[in-house]
């Protein structure tokens, strides 16, 4: 591959890196939170240009392979740079109630950013490594960052204790990888793996060690405690940020690794992601059930909602793959825009109790409807993205032949009504003690506002992104080629 | 275009009601009357269009949606959907009109009711499968609020466990769906309802499988016993308009999708399900008659006497003789209409007066206020289905239309009928004989209350003295469905 040239396509990341210092030092100069926000969004929307006009439609190995540009990466760059931009918006208040130095936390998301992309855009299995921990020991000091909050300190050191533990567990199994197929780059391992005539144990050894660690990182059953503590206690942007975008880059460094590098060891991780899949979604959706706070609440849903991606990452087809990067797009605009209502909330009630919604549907009607959309979406019901999504998935799975898979999912999600319609219940149907209204700030309204339209537009126009996220292959062209 | 403006007008108006500032309450009633009044023109301009003679659909329209899924936007309507929608359009506005008492969160209570008649039309109207689950659920999320937030005592309970139910079983029905589009071994893969049901070619097992799923979400809709437990907390606890709805029209949805979707596409599996299906419904006969007859609350009673006339529709939809599903489909109108009128005097009218629905302590209503017993007779003798009024044409039938096919059942399932007479009976000497008891106003039927119960009255009475005016609607097209069954 020439050098010459590669450079532009790399200008989204490049983009998102310099803006974060530029965020840095706006934070430095000025007091407010707005400055270093704009900067930032500005930044993410250039970005975002430069993905649209530069990126787009091309494919390409960079840098000896070890940078890969394809329609997969782009769209979950495209995610990730989406996501960014709307904890951006929602941040701006949060940081200013909470006197938080914003410029430094700006830098922190961004650089977080730039990792999920290159976790997304490569091959090679180091630089995967290495977005991995760009994005990790960003979302260390994210989680940490109420420095003066003891729940927040909590998370923060549970997060770097499994956080880095799952590393070296991924950092092994990748070795193992290379160990047997004497090579990083996953087109080779694949390479390696068909041409071998018996599978050797070291083999199947690092694949469980990926599957562990990265079951880790995207929050799966038995390797979920983390969540809930540290999507609790850390501060609510950036739980809102692990949530729709950390999970989204490691499902997507997960599909490349294993459904590029390892296709010959299918059966076997198939079964495990379907079995993971069944815990984590049953176990998920039951243990939201019991919770009586919202960002609690919000956690285990998050897990059981990993859970339904696992369905597409076992099934693994084109179809499948397609419905996952639906989902996790539809998944994140109801997540922020559900984050953004809590934020108002949280100003004034900073336990976060679901029994504080009470009342909400009269104080903030708009909120309150747009929260009762978001849990529409969760829970999959129609006309939401959070329904199509579903289908989408439900789709993947009964066209392998999947069926009983695809109804365990219907039955959880018939599980997790309470919990999620439990809100719309409190914010409808009971009374709360105070009923003036609450006023917002601009950024939670617009955030909130884009969430609802996207989670509404999604669900009742699908048409453009269903044809957007089946154009994407996993494997990229150039290797499905035979290069 | 009349189908899809049928459709959408609610949900306009329920959009533009969202702009009218909460504190004008009359204003609110009034322009969620004529919205709701729209349809039933547009009714009349189809039932113009239509030619009943000919069973196939009609008014046709068709768009593209998600071609890439192969999802379309179609709507069309036939006989077997004409009667509901007809049902759905004299009904509607009646509730509405009925829920002119609501006086408290006035502007969401109208809202919803609107959006609902979105979703009710729809599920009449959608010929994609995609299309008709978006409806058949989306109906679900303004009812639940009309029970959970202007409901009785146990709203909140009522509510959650109609919610749960309701999504349970058309939970199981999407993956139904989804078998079937992948199973139809059509290319390209439709989900167009008509295509699906001419073409489809389902391996028998398949066929089994998905009839089972699609009996999921349809029995507990219905509601088939053992599915029917949400159905008296719902429609006790819902406000009146909301009961009315339920009971005239929601229920529908439940056995609509049998002729529209179940006996069509799955006949053979149908066949080898019906006697299963015989059982239940003679079981749901004489279980709500049953239960109803042990009640002491009058709305309790009601909804018991709805899971016994649903009865009557399956045990029609299994013997899949003409006669049998003619009676069936005029249940289904007949109930639609009867329902609702009885739903409304046990729920506001009688209970406005008398602020108990315990039937032990009314009395004498008959002579205490003559109009509203008057009324109450008149809706308990067409419940009971008295030759003359529009219950009886529907069961008679069904009945006779199923003995050649179910001899012994449909003996047993007439007693039902002594049943359904007894406790209509006991509910009359209990709430309009004997000695009148104080009431908290003397005011016979208002105006108001004359506007909701006239209508329905007239059209009970039409119905029973011409049932022809229904079967020739609905004739046709279940003498094609018949047919297709009885081929096999």
């Amino acid at each position: 591959m020439p050098v010459d040239g590669s450079l532009r396509l790399l200008l989204p990341e490049l983009v998102v890196a310099l803006t974060g210092v530029l965020a840095l030092s706006a934070g430095l100069v000025s007091r407010r939170a707005h400055v270093p926000g704009f900067i930032s969004l500005a930044g993410l929307a250039l970005a975002g240009f430069f993905l649209a006009t530069e990126v787009a439609g091309w494919t390409a190995q960079l840098w000896s392979g070890t940078v890969l540009v394809d329609g997969f990466s782009t769209v979950f760059k495209a995610i990730f740079l989406g996501v960014a931009a709307l904890v951006v918006l929602v941040s701006l208040d949060y940081l200013e109630h909470h006197r938080l130095p914003a410029g430094e936390f700006f830098l922190l998301v961004l650089l977080a950013t730039v990792g999920m992309m290159f976790m997304a855009g490569s091959l090679n299995l180091l630089t995967i490594y290495l977005g991995l921990e760009c994005l990790a020991l960003a979302s260390y000091a994210l989680a940490g960052f109420l420095r003066h909050n003891d729940r927040s300190t909590e998370a923060a050191v549970k997060y770097v204790l499994i956080g880095a533990i799952s590393s070296g567990i991924i950092l092994f199994g990748m070795s193992l990888l290379f160990g047997v197929a004497g090579s990083v780059h996953l087109a080779d391992v694949a390479a390696a793996l068909a041409s071998a005539s018996s599978l050797q144990p070291a083999l199947l050894a690092g694949m469980v060690f990926l599957i562990a660690g990265f079951g880790v990182k995207m929050a799966v059953v038995p390797f979920h405690m983390w969540a809930p503590d540290v999507y609790h206690g850390s501060p609510a942007p950036v739980a809102a940020f692990l949530i729709a975008a950390s999970e989204a880059a490691a499902f997507a460094a997960a599909l490349r690794i294993f459904i590029v590098g390892l296709p010959a060891l299918q059966e076997h991780w198939r079964s495990a992601f379907i079995l993971l899949s069944v815990l984590t979604m049953t176990i998920g959706n039951v243990a939201a059930i019991t919770q009586t706070n919202m960002r609690r609440m919000l956690a285990y849903s998050a897990v059981a909602q990993a859970g339904y991606l696992l369905v597409g990452l076992a099934v693994g087809t084109e179809r499948a793959v397609a419905a996952m990067i639906y989902y996790m797009v539809a998944y994140a605009f109801a997540t922020v825009g559900a984050f953004a209502v809590v934020m108002l909330l949280g100003k004034y009630y900073p336990n976060e109790e679901i029994a504080d919604f009470r009342g909400l549907s009269r104080r903030s009607p708009l909120f309150a409807s747009a929260l009762a959309v978001f849990m529409l979406s969760f829970i999959g019901i129609p006309p939401t993205a959070g329904f199509f999504g579903k289908f989408y998935l439900f789709q993947a799975a009964v066209a392998e032949g999947f069926t009983w898979l695809a109804l365990v999912m219907v039955l959880n999600s018939v599980i997790s009504i309470p919990y999620y319609w439990g809100v719309v219940q409190a914010m409808y149907l009971r009374d709360g003690a105070a009923s003036d209204p609450l006023p917002a700030p601009g950024g939670l309204r617009w955030a909130t506002a884009i969430g609802f339209g996207a989670t509404l537009l999604l669900g009742l126009f699908p048409d453009q992104a269903v044809q957007l996220v089946s154009a994407v292959h996993v494997v990229p062209t150039l290797l499905a080629g035979g290069s | 275009m009349l189908l899809s403006a049928l459709l959408f007008i609610p949900l306009l108006g329920a959009l533009i009601l969202g702009f009218v500032p909460k504190d004008r309450e009359r204003t609110i009633k009034a322009f969620a009357l004529v919205v709701s009044l729209i349809p039933l023109a547009l009714v009349l301009a189809i039932w113009r269009e239509m030619d009943f003679s000919q069973p196939g659909m009609q008014l046709l329209y068709r768009a593209e949606w998600i071609p890439s899924l192969g999802i379309s936007y179609q709507v069309g309507v036939d006989g077997i959907s004409f009667p509901l929608i007809a049902v759905a359009a004299i009904v509607l506005p009646l509730a509405v009109l009925a829920s002119f008492s609501i006086n408290h969160r006035v502007k969401e209570f109208f809202i919803w009711m609107l959006v609902l008649q979105t979703g009710i039309y729809g599920v009449f109207l959608a010929l994609d499968y995609f299309l008709f689950f978006i409806f058949f659920e989306a109906s679900l999320v303004p009812m639940y609020f009309i029970i959970g937030i202007w409901g009785g005592q146990r709203r909140e309970y009522a509510a959650m466990k109609f919610f749960i139910y309701t999504l349970l079983g058309s939970a199981i029905m999407l993956v139904g769906i989804l078998a079937l589009y992948f199973g139809s071994g059509l290319e390209p893969r439709t989900f167009d309802v008509l295509v699906l049901a001419e073409q489809a070619n389902l391996s028998p097992a398949l066929q089994w499988w998905v009839f089972l799923a699609f009996f999921a979400g349809f029995a507990v809709k219905v509601p088939i016993f053992p599915f029917h437990t949400w159905l008296p907390d719902a429609h006790v606890e819902a406000p009146t308009g909301g009961s009315m709805i339920l009971a005239g029209i929601l229920l529908k949805m439940g056995t609509y999708g049998f002729f529209r979707f179940m006996l069509p596409t799955f006949p053979d599996a149908a066949h080898a399900f019906s006697p299963v299906l015989a059982v239940l419904g003679i079981i749901g006969i004489l279980y709500g008659a049953l239960a109803a007859m042990a009640q002491k609350d009058l709305k309790r009673m009601v909804a018991y006497s709805s899971i016994s006339h649903m009865g009557f529709v399956i045990l029609g939809v299994a013997a899949m003789t003409p006669m049998a599903l003619n009676g069936a489909m005029f249940i289904n109108v007949s109930h639609g209409l009867i329902s609702p009128l009885f739903f409304f005097l046990a729920g506001s009218v009688i209970y406005d007066r008398t602020h108990t629905r315990m039937m032990d302590e009314m009395g004498g209503l008959l002579s205490s206020l003559p109009l509203v017993g008057g009324v109450t007779a008149f809706a308990a003798f067409a419940n009971l289905g008295l030759p003359a009024l529009a219950g009886f044409p529907g069961e008679f039938f069904t009945l006779a239309g199923s003995f050649p096919v179910f001899t012994a059942g449909v003996i047993v399932a007439a007693s039902g009928l002594v049943l359904t007479a007894g406790y209509h009976l006991r509910m009359m000497q209990r709430v309009l004989m004997g000695q009148p008891r104080a009431l908290e106003t003397r005011v016979d039927l208002a105006g108001r209350e004359l506007a909701v119960a006239a209508p329905l009255m007239v059209f009970i009475v039409l119905l029973g003295v011409m049932p022809g005016l229904a079967l020739s609607v609905f004739n046709a097209p279940i003498a094609v469905l018949a047919a297709k069954l009885g081929g096999i």
